[in-house]
């Protein structure tokens, strides 16, 4: 495993679009929130507090807007066996190391500890803006459970995107994938629930189809980090609690192990 | 130094059997050509070998199948395609990252780079490679570990003719030292002078396996060209020994006897030779002749109906 790991360290050391990645999603992070502490630093009407952290550390994720970080940081993910297979470097690798197993889990690995890294840093990029702009600074417990939610979300976001480009083979499938199934995707299911719910004869009650709402594996794993939100309002209204933090997580959790678990079972049994 | 011994190598894509029932070996101290028309199975077979590919059989190197071998970069190395490298890694880190898992070190890689003459362009972008350079860097990483053990897919693609010469040299090198040498190519005169053994195969079967001139010998194409002022008596003579005996002017063309038979059959019937030629069949009329119907894909000529 231990050589595995070094190849994987060497690999994503040795190409730029590591760089490139890391130093966007920081970039990107390091404006918005500078540009989001210095507006609420100016409104009369922003009761600061604890909101302060969650709307920095996520740019706004918080209000249910698209995790930033994780977007960018999923293309690590993507390309971890994308560049493998769009540039015939597979069997290269497995010529280097032919213990397929070895090789899926030292990428599992290096994904997930790169994004963690990266999502980390955009954290402390969004504490460095509430320090510079003076706001309020969050509590222990609030930093701790923000950051492990930002975390694990943007983890668990790379490494569905490294599984699906196992599964597909294809880099540019594996991006489209990525992109589209937490935003395009589940916004086409949520509206379509939403439709025939508000259609039904009971449109507030609860259960019924609108149970589908809490296992949309990206939504329900951002109430790792989000604390109120459009889509969450929308489903409670039509009768469906959101599972929260915890329950999220392990929904979005348990979809990203069987992605993977998908992947490896693919990669054992394919040609190189 | 490894013995390579493949038995019972088989793969099929749905109801097409790419590789059928293969065995050869590959001895230490020698260069195995490994021959086949395009789309007979040839790299099919080598990912087979490797483990790469998923398929009937096993391959042993020195008992050990590749997945078994501790560091498999140190025992065998490997080219299976043209540029299979990030376009933006630069050469030598591509070096490395192969290198790391094996732990090799830098100084090795540095000394492959050297070794097939890329040392000018080690820190750019393979991107820009031609296709003889990007063989070239290809070679570097199955030299890397100091393998026993080489197994190339094609390695003379797109290099010049000095290349082909500087890897003809450097395969013979490397076999001289005792490694295993096992190498595909569509070049067959390269091939009739770097190889010592042959496999040769068509349609994922095996047409021939064993030295080169056993393969050249047993080719139908070679003759023996004899001038002889007693045709009459001498032709019957060969007839009766099972050769085929044609005219080429006056003089006689047998296939089918060696001259030593030709020589003795003379001998017995009191026919005179005045000259007696033996013309060896080239490795490219061997081969078109044993795989003359092996062809996956056929074209035509101009004007030839397909």
């Amino acid at each position: 495993m231990i050589d595995a790991l070094r190849y994987e360290y060497v690999r994503l050391r040795t190409i730029r679009s590591t760089y490139w990645l890391i130093a966007i999603a920081l970039l990107l992070q390091l404006v918005f929130a500078a540009l989001i502490a210095w507006s609420l630093g100016r409104s009369a009407t922003f009761g600061g507090g604890e909101e302060t952290f969650e709307i920095l550390a996520t740019i706004g994720g918080s209000t249910g807007a698209p995790l930033l970080v994780a977007y960018v940081v999923g293309l690590l993910g993507v390309f971890s066996t994308g560049h493998e297979y769009r540039h015939g470097m597979i069997r290269a690798t497995l010529t280097a190391i032919p213990n397929r197993t070895v090789v899926f889990v030292a990428k599992v690995v290096s994904t997930a500890v790169i994004s963690a890294v990266t999502a980390f840093l955009c954290v402390l990029i969004g504490l460095l803006c509430i320090i510079a702009f003076g706001l309020d600074l969050p509590s222990a417990s609030g930093f701790a459970e923000v950051t492990g939610g930002i975390v694990i979300y943007t983890v668990l976001f790379a490494l569905s995107g490294l599984a699906y480009a196992a599964i597909t083979r294809n880099q540019t499938a594996a991006v489209a994938l990525l992109m589209l199934v937490p935003s395009l995707l589940e916004f086409i299911v949520q509206s379509i629930v939403v439709i025939i719910k508000t259609n039904s004869d009971d449109p507030r009650g609860a259960g019924g189809i609108t149970v589908i709402l809490k296992y949309l594996p990206y939504d329900a794993g951002s109430q790792m980090y989000v604390q109120s939100s459009i889509d969450g309002f929308v489903q409670r209204a039509l009768g469906a609690e959101p599972f929260g933090p915890v329950g999220g997580g392990i929904v979005m959790g348990v979809f990203v192990a069987a992605l993977l678990a998908g992947a490896y079972a693919l990669f054992l049994r394919r040609d190189a | 130094m490894a013995l390579i011994e493949a038995r019972s190598l088989g793969k099929s894509f749905g109801a097409q059997r790419a590789v059928d029932d293969l065995s050869f070996a590959v001895h230490p101290g020698s260069v195995t050509g490994f021959l086949g028309p395009n789309g007979s199975g040839k790299s099919t077979t080598m990912r087979l070998m490797l483990g790469l590919d998923r398929g009937d059989g096993v391959t042993t190197f020195d008992g050990v199948t590749f997945a078994e071998l501790d560091h498999p970069m140190r025992h065998v190395g490997t080219l299976l395609e043209a540029k299979p490298f990030h376009p933006t890694r630069t050469a030598r880190n591509h070096l490395l990252m192969l290198a790391a898992p094996s732990g090799i070190g830098a100084r090795r890689v540095d000394e492959v780079i050297e070794m097939v003459g890329l040392t000018g362009v080690a820190r750019g972008k393979p991107g820009k490679f031609s296709l003889g350079m990007g063989q070239r860097l290809g070679i570097a990483a199955a030299l890397l570990g100091d393998p026993h053990t080489l197994i190339l897919d094609e390695p003379s693609n797109g290099l010049d003719p000095q290349g082909i010469t500087w890897l003809r040299n450097l395969l013979k090198f490397l076999a001289s030292q005792g490694r295993s040498v096992f190498v595909s190519s569509h070049l067959l005169q390269e091939m009739a002078v770097l190889a010592d053994e042959l496999v040769v195969i068509g349609r994922g079967r095996m047409l021939a396996n064993g030295p080169v001139q056993e393969f050249l010998s047993h080719s139908g194409l070679g003759a023996v060209t004899v001038r002889t002022p007693d045709a009459g008596l001498l032709g019957p003579a060969l007839e009766a020994l099972g050769a085929s005996v044609g005219h080429d002017g006056d003089a006689l063309v047998v296939r089918g006897a060696t001259a030593e038979q030709i020589g003795d059959a003379a001998h017995a019937a009191g026919a005179r030779i005045h000259q007696l030629t033996t013309r060896q069949a080239t490795l490219e009329e061997a081969f078109l002749e044993a795989t003359g119907m092996s062809e996956e894909f056929r074209g035509t000529q101009g004007g030839e109906q397909p």
